[in-house]
């Protein structure tokens, strides 16, 4: 019994960092139909940022951590004036393809300009203690992973559904023309949505950076491509679908870890990435996709 | 058989880049040393990776991102028949089925990979023809990720990470020419066909294609599993020339590269395959040759690790931003040099 929660709490606090990952590049997706790979380098640009703090400026974990998620929300606004702009009203291919570019052009300037190397940031440690609760014992990290995301839903969906912003933002996912017909500047949607993933990546680099303790030009990859997995799960461009997909995805995962044979580890991800294909299969656009018509004019 | 004035037109588009490769063949066999042919083969391979993919993403325009498995599959097929059983004793000595107790000659064990190859497109085929673009390109990165995991786990098979060694040396750069030529008419033959142009009109308009009589999935399926075969073509070669393969080329270094290839030059056309593809694969030479901080004209440049990189990336967003559709975007070579349509 108590393994079984343990694992529950595992797949959850996973599922919780995918669920924020998957945020942030769902917010960017429903506003302009961009897949945005360089979300993966916005995280590491907030590392990096750490790095930076902690050797030259202070050694106050709080002001590293704020120093960090405002330079990733920067960074994400920054790389939407220069590299997304031009791309703006192409068809999600294209915007696909420049995200690619961006994250390679990205990743080498680290590997140019810092190191190759990983660089190992302890500011972080403190996060991570072991707590007792109900008996069992968890890292007060997964704790507070699963508490940021659940504020970060409640958060958004009060922006979203209460601000002229946010309604802004979810008229321009279905009808932008409209949006601008109503007075609201396009460039600010935009900039916006970037600002908010660019903060959800910041709150995430957290979390990542608490757990590995060291940053490299590779370090946005991998979750990258778990939280493009779980949006593809849940239905590009669903915000419900994001986190729906992000907590589905912790718990294949975890439940893959427990079920799978020991010598089939290596595997994992092929089974993970198996179940994905077979979700697409049953629903081509993801679970919570909204229902289009082929002859629909998007 | 009748050609349609397109189809004519295509076969002295596939004769005029037929004519290109071979002078640049010619030209490296000649005056080029051992090194700089090692690269112009490797420009050959990824040559055919890139019309391999054009097929199916320029006729289709769907983005494929498993490109670069489907090679691999191609590769380690040919050279697991292939290699010596002598050889494989020592290299592969827990192989399950009897893999390692036989040896084929080159052209069956091709045939093999070949016909592997396309039978596992097909059967992955079959689910992504049905999908939205987006959610194929997606499922197709999934594909991606599966096989390689494959390759990385069934290290008594595929040897993951370490060197699958002892190919033999079959391939010349003479013989992949020869393959390049027939493949960029193969190429261009299925675009100009029938099947081609129903299938760049279902790309127009999905909709209305697919009122007009076309079988939209079909056509897709046909073209998936073409692309597959020349991407298993591509596998082969680069196994019969370098001797060693293992499953880090497969994976998304090279599925950027190549697709980086195709975007520059223009997924639409084959010629923009073969441009795009040349452009890059030298270019990227000079930038490496940067990148390791030459004496250029006196001047000591610094050593400068990831230049390649960075180069590649702003390629593809630069494309992106400002010529979308490529270099050549809907002309062909021959249109180059005649206006008229």
């Amino acid at each position: 019994m108590e393994y079984i929660l343990q694992q529950f709490i595992n797949a959850l606090s996973f599922g919780a960092e995918y669920a924020l990952l998957a945020l942030g590049l769902a917010i960017v997706f429903s506003v302009m139909g961009l897949v945005n790979f360089a979300h993966g380098e916005v995280i590491a640009i907030g590392g990096y940022t750490m790095v930076a703090f902690a050797t030259l400026v202070t050694a106050n974990p709080w002001i590293i951590i704020l120093g960090s998620v405002v330079a990733a929300a920067l960074t994400s606004v920054l790389l939407e004036r220069v590299a997304f702009r031009p791309v703006r009203y192409a068809d999600p291919t294209t915007g696909l393809l420049t995200a690619f570019g961006v994250s390679i052009v990205l990743q080498n300037l680290f590997l140019l300009f810092v190191s190759p190397r990983p660089i190992a940031v302890t500011s972080l440690y403190f996060l991570d203690v072991p707590v007792d609760l109900f008996g069992i014992r968890i890292s007060s990290l997964q704790l507070f992973e699963t508490l940021a995301t659940l504020v970060v839903i409640v958060a958004l969906t009060l922006f979203l559904k209460r601000t002229i912003w946010g309604l802004a933002m979810q008229g321009a996912s279905l009808d932008f023309q409209m949006v601008r017909l109503m007075g609201i500047r396009a460039n600010r949607v935009f900039a916006l949505a970037f600002l908010i993933s660019g903060l959800l990546a910041g709150l995430a680099c957290i979390f990542i950076m608490a757990r590995r303790g060291s940053v490299d030009p590779h370090l946005g990859f991998n979750p990258v491509l778990m939280a493009f997995v779980a949006c593809v799960v849940g239905g590009f461009g669903s915000l419900p679908g994001a986190v729906l997909g992000g907590f589905l995805l912790g718990i294949v995962q975890v439940a893959m870890l427990v079920l799978l044979p020991q010598e089939y580890g290596g595997m994992k991800d092929a089974f993970v990435f198996g179940i994905i294909a077979l979700i697409l299969v049953w629903r081509p656009n993801g679970i919570l996709s909204p229902p289009v018509e082929k002859g629909d004019k998007v | 058989m009748t050609l349609s004035p397109t189809q004519r037109r295509g076969l002295i588009g596939a004769a005029l880049l037929s004519a290109v490769l071979i002078a640049i063949g010619v030209l490296a066999t000649y005056f080029g040393s051992r090194y700089q042919i090692r690269i112009v083969y490797g420009a050959y391979v990824n040559l055919l990776v890139v019309i391999g993919l054009q097929i199916f993403m320029g006729n289709a325009r769907i983005t494929n991102l498993s490109h670069s498995a489907f090679m691999g599959i191609g590769a380690y097929v040919a050279a697991i028949c292939v290699t010596p059983a002598a050889t494989k004793a020592i290299s592969l000595p827990a192989a399950p089925f009897g893999l390692n107790a036989f040896s084929l000659d080159p052209v069956t064990s091709a045939i093999i990979a070949i016909a592997i190859t396309a039978l596992i497109t097909a059967l992955v085929g079959l689910f992504i023809v049905r999908m939205t673009p987006i959610g194929a390109t997606i499922a197709s990165l999934a594909v991606l990720v599966i096989i390689h995991s494959i390759f990385l786990f069934r290290t008594d098979i595929f040897k993951g990470n370490q060197a699958f060694f002892g190919i033999p040396q079959v391939f010349s750069l003479t013989s992949i020419i020869v393959v390049a030529v027939i493949v960029v008419v193969l190429a261009r033959g299925f675009r100009e066909s029938r099947w081609g142009v129903q299938l760049r009109a279902s790309a127009d308009d999905e909709t209305g294609a697919a009122a007009m009589g076309v079988n939209v999935a079909r056509l897709r399926l046909i073209a998936w599993i073409l692309s597959g075969i020349v991407l298993a073509i591509a596998g082969i070669s680069y196994a019969y020339f370098l001797g060693t393969i293992s499953a880090r080329p497969f994976y998304f270094n090279h599925v950027f590269l190549t697709l980086a290839m195709l975007i520059l030059g223009g997924m639409r056309t084959v010629t923009g395959a073969v441009l795009g593809t040349f452009v890059i694969s030298f270019g990227l030479e000079v930038v490496r040759w940067l990148e390791t901080g030459p004496v250029v004209v006196g001047i000591d440049l610094p050593e400068v690790l990831g230049l390649s990189g960075v180069v590649l990336g702003l390629v593809i967003v630069l494309t992106m931003a400002f010529r979308p559709q490529g270099i050549m975007g809907d002309r062909e070579i021959e249109d180059i040099f005649s206006k008229t349509k």
